[in-house]
């Protein structure tokens, strides 16, 4: 498994207040390319710091976090930023589209920001869209879309880049039921195509029927760690295909 | 009201803002200086003078007398005409040191350095029933030889202790400086023993004497004329030779400090508004910032009143500390200016009036305090839930169409979303253009104000056209000595024939000479002057020497003038008119055929005007008109090795006005401060916007905005406004100069060219246009950096 290792994360520790008990202890976890890997844990376990090291977002105190082979962790802020746009999508609970630009602008940005040609982009963004059955919604404003559909566009915005990694905080925390299981199909059909993925959910309903692995942790430390499943067979019926 | 929790939730809010109460107390402290100095030069310009006058006993009239046409008792009489309050004298006078008359005055030896043309007045003692004359420094005039000076004769540079040599009269007499003294009235340059005037009377020179009037009128020139036209009727006929009224005295005095007086305004009232705006703005932006927190303390019992205390209090804390500081700044600045008109005065030191360091902070605070009251109010009148619900709501889309339209322009994607920002919050972005604009503007009045300045101080010493004077050293009292570049005339030696011819000689063989022409510079009596006038005589054609015309036209012949404003003001004459003046011995009509620029009391004219009278007058210098691209200093050092050690070439452009330098100076000042002042206000409006989409910056970054692309987008926010701002402050500055300029001037008594004026050129004003945006992107530049620097994670934990 280390051999084919997307993320490394070794010793990691990260305190938030010098002296007070830190959000993440001395974690050590291997991601393989084309995981799908569920992070659990009750409130305040250090589940969502753990996924924002992974993603460049946060700095660790202790310990090394190399992600598609580059330690990330020692990274300027430019560099980490390239790093994101280029290898790490985020999905947010709350989605954080930006409501000021529509549909379509708010999936190109992170093509924008590195800098792909205008044409290239905008092909990409629609096959996304029409992908993920928003096309229709391209000129709409996220404030007009139900939840469901809104983190459809925040997945479309984090595939923009050809990511090696989908980063997910609590995809499903703000929709209703029958939206989340159909962002969890969705998040099933991208690992079935060789994304992968890193889900934080405190839903087990989620993590048990969308991913193969599940990573507990408690009070910043791995409880427990169900490791890769015996079958690793793809589901027969991919519904999404989306081209790396 | 129950003050504790009022007063934690202040020093909550300041703690927590503290980049926005430094930005006020820093805002607040440079207006209110600014408004300190205005109020101190304004209150100060007229008052040292009326107060003055009024302790001393200033003489409204100085009547200049011919003794032999009345008789004592005849001068006594007229002090008791019913206009008249009050009469002293008569008081033997003459002038000496006129180059026509070929007595020097010169400091030290008869070699010595030559000095002014000098009024003398014979005084026994310094005090009397009018003009009460001020020793400075020194003792009065006690015996024969001594000599007392007025203080700002030769500019102050001759000391007590100075000895003068009067050259060209028997016995050459020597004076020694025992004292230096103030007359409000400027009766004389210098005072000695009565009885010395008659030995000091340069021979030919008929005798003349002073009388000083008070009267019950005597407010307004036009009822100095008839005091005037009162006196003249009492007296026998050709009594009385020359009159100076009080008024122009104190046009002349008053205007050292006048003339800063209009500008300071200006920048003063430019930042009174700045500051207004920039503490409404900080205040406006706390209350929406803070919805959810007046919400929460709504919720726990604050009442509406305890609310807009909070809040206003949160502008005017800082705002106190600011007006406190500003006093003092502003009382620092203005000294410097007030000292020496203090001095001038003889009544000690000159500070600023207690009433303005009291009631410009009072002022300034109740201006921040309604500034800061009206948008707290909006935050005291709100209800809990209505308050907590507007914090929580999400933001409408306010400029979307503008992110869609920028968004198709080929700009890379950071530029064309800072540049949509504006739209959102178009309240705020008004603030930012405000705020940039009026600092530009200011940048642009200093602009126009340092261009005009500097073609005023060209067009005194004509150092752009005379670029070379050429003296005797026996003018200049040592082989290799400079003369101070003052006024013409100071040095009252004349060339010889074959001094001239030398001179001319080497001016011809120089190929860089593009113009040359000789010059005299006498002291003329002029009809109705209590004083001579200096004039200035060029032989040949002189047109080249480029005084600034104001109105008319340059000489065409003899018995052709030039004059300033300020000599139009004392004769009561115009362009067009016939003045007559008396020049060895005789009486010459001239006519005023243009009115040129300067400042002091002269008068240019035709060689042949004077010379028909004296056909033995000499030139004092040679002006010099050098092709364009000659290196002056090179020119200068063929000269002197040309000329020899008996003559000095000297530089105009060395000259300089130090009333001048002192106004560019403050202008220089004024004008950084203002645009600081703009560029915080810029910089607190983008610390409140990156404060309130610090969430979107933690989104951007999460997917892939580098710290460079966030500053960029930051920056843009504040490059359209800024650049909108420049548009509109270049008109704004250049109406604000074309305005303020002539009243500066008219303070000085004269008008100005309209080439002074008008002195924007086109890249000039499209370079100016630009500093809106430079103000802009100064003041983002900083809270760019800190929000770029901001971990992406703690960006997106942001409400």
């Amino acid at each position: 498994m280390t051999e084919d290792a997307l993320i490394r994360v070794t010793e990691v520790t990260k305190r938030y207040q010098s002296g007070g008990r830190p959000a993440v202890d001395g974690v050590s976890l291997t991601v393989a390319a084309g995981e799908a890997v569920a992070v659990m844990g009750p409130s305040g376990s250090g589940k969502s710091t753990l996924l924002n090291l992974i993603a460049g977002l946060d700095r660790p105190d202790e310990g090394s976090i190399i992600v598609a082979g580059r330690r990330i962790d020692t990274l300027s802020e430019t560099g980490v930023a390239r790093f994101r746009r280029a290898q790490a999508g985020m999905i947010f609970q709350f989605f954080n589209l930006l409501d000021d630009l529509t549909v379509l602008d708010n999936v190109l940005l992170p093509a924008q920001l590195a800098g792909v040609r205008r044409a290239a982009a905008r092909a990409r963004a629609q096959e996304l869209l029409d992908a993920l059955r928003i096309g229709q919604h391209r000129d709409a404003y996220p404030g007009r879309l139900s939840g469901g559909e809104r983190q459809r566009v925040a997945i479309a915005r984090a595939l923009m880049n050809r990511p090696a990694l989908l980063l997910a905080d609590e995809p499903t925390g703000a929709v209703d039921t029958a939206a989340g299981e159909e962002i969890g199909e969705l998040l099933l059909d991208l690992n079935a195509s060789g994304q992968t993925l890193v889900v934080v959910t405190h839903n087990p309903a989620l993590a048990g029927r969308y991913t193969r692995r599940v990573v507990r942790l408690m009070d910043g430390r791995i409880s427990s760690d169900t490791g890769r499943q015996a079958d690793d067979t793809v589901a027969d019926s991919a519904r999404v295909q989306v081209q790396p | 009201m129950n003050a504790a929790p009022v007063a934690r939730a202040v020093v909550g809010g300041l703690t927590r803002r503290r980049v926005q109460t430094v930005v006020i107390g820093l805002v607040v402290l440079i207006s209110t200086a600014a408004a300190v100095l205005a109020a101190a030069l304004l209150a100060e310009s007229s008052a040292p003078f009326d107060h003055a006058f009024s302790a001393r006993h200033g003489a409204h009239l100085l009547v200049v007398v011919d003794p032999a046409k009345a008789s004592a008792a005849q001068l006594a009489a007229s002090a008791r005409l019913p206009r008249v309050t009050a009469a002293a004298g008569p008081f033997a006078a003459t002038t000496i040191g006129a180059a026509c008359s070929r007595v020097t005055v010169r400091l030290g030896g008869p070699d010595g350095i030559g000095l002014e043309p000098m009024t003398l007045a014979g005084r026994a003692s310094p005090g009397g029933p009018i003009d009460d004359v001020v020793l400075l420094s020194g003792h009065w005039v006690r015996r024969p030889g001594q000599v007392v000076l007025q203080y700002d004769y030769m500019s102050g540079n001759v000391p007590v202790g100075s000895t003068l040599t009067v050259t060209g009269l028997p016995g050459t007499p020597r004076l020694k400086v025992v004292g230096i003294a103030a007359s409000i009235t400027r009766s004389a340059d210098a005072w000695v023993l009565p009885a010395e005037i008659g030995k000091l009377r340069p021979p030919g020179t008929p005798a003349s004497a002073q009388m000083l009037y008070r009267f019950r009128d005597a407010g307004t020139t036009a009822a100095v004329r008839g005091d005037i036209a009162t006196l003249t009727a009492a007296l026998p006929a050709g009594t009385v030779t020359g009159a100076q009224s009080y008024l122009t005295v104190k046009a002349k005095d008053v205007s050292r400090v006048g003339a800063y007086v209009p500008f300071v305004v200006a920048f003063g009232v430019i930042g009174l508004v700045l500051s207004a705006l920039i503490v409404a703005n900080v205040v406006s932006g706390a209350v929406v910032a803070g919805y959810s927190r007046i919400g929460i303390l709504k919720s726990i019992g604050f009442t509406p009143g305890q609310i807009i205390v909070a809040y206003t209090s949160q502008g005017l804390v800082p705002a106190a500390a600011g007006c406190l500081a500003g006093v003092l700044a502003g009382d620092g600045l203005a000294r410097p200016l007030l000292a020496k008109a203090a001095f001038s005065y003889g009544i000690g030191v000159l500070g600023v009036p207690a009433w303005v360091d009291a009631t410009v902070p009072v002022a300034m605070c109740c201006l921040t305090g309604v500034a800061a009251l009206l948008p707290a109010q909006l935050g005291g009148r709100l209800s809990a839930v209505a308050a907590i619900a507007a914090g929580r709501a999400p933001r409408a889309g306010r400029g979307c169409a503008a992110h869609r339209m920028l968004s198709r322009l080929p700009l890379p994607r950071p530029v064309t979303i800072g540049l949509a920002g504006p739209f959102a919050r178009p309240a705020r972005a008004a603030v930012t253009l405000a705020a940039a604009g009026l600092g530009a503007a200011a940048v642009t009045f200093a602009v126009g104000l340092n261009t005009s300045l500097n073609l005023v101080q060209d067009g005194i010493h004509l150092s752009k056209t005379v670029q070379v004077r050429i003296f005797s050293v026996a003018a200049c009292g040592a082989a290799g000595a400079e003369p101070m570049l003052g006024p013409p005339g100071s040095l009252g030696q004349g060339l010889t024939v074959r001094q001239q011819n030398a001179i001319e000689a080497v001016i011809r063989a120089q190929p860089q000479t593009l113009h040359s022409a000789a010059e005299a510079d006498v002291q003329v009596n002029v009809d109705g002057l209590a004083k001579p006038v200096l004039v200035t005589a060029y032989r040949g054609d002189a047109a080249w020497t480029g005084y600034p015309m104001i109105s008319g036209q340059w000489y065409t012949g003899p018995g052709q003038v030039e004059v300033p404003a300020r000599f139009l003001t004392a004769t009561d004459t115009a362009v067009g008119d016939t003045v007559t003046i008396s020049f060895a011995g005789r009486q010459i009509a001239v006519r005023i055929v243009g009115e040129i620029f300067s400042s002091d009391l002269v008068m240019i004219t035709d060689w042949r005007t004077l010379a028909n009278a004296d056909p033995g007058l000499d030139p004092d210098q040679y002006a010099v008109g050098l092709r364009t691209g000659t290196s002056l200093t090179a020119y200068r050092s063929v000269l002197r090795s040309k000329l020899g050690p008996g003559f000095v070439p000297i530089l105009s452009a060395l000259g300089v006005i130090t009333q001048i330098l002192s106004l560019l100076a403050l202008i220089g000042s004024l004008t950084l401060l203002l645009a600081i002042t703009a560029a915080l206000g810029v910089l607190n409006t983008v610390v409140m916007q990156t404060r309130e989409r610090l969430h979107d910056l933690g989104v951007f970054k999460a997917i892939g905005m580098t710290p460079r692309q966030a500053i960029t987008m930051i920056v843009c926010w504040v490059a359209g406004p800024g650049l909108a701002a420049g548009a509109l402050a270049v008109p704004a500055g250049i109406a604000l100069h074309r305005y303020v300029l002539p009243v500066m001037f008219d303070a000085l008594g004269t008008a100005l060219p309209v080439s002074f004026v008008n002195v924007y050129g086109s890249w000039e004003i499209i370079g100016l246009a630009l500093a809106g945006l430079v103000i802009a992107v100064a003041g983002a530049l900083l809270p760019a950096g800190w929000a770029a620097r901001t971990a992406a994670a703690s960006a997106l934990r942001a409400e």
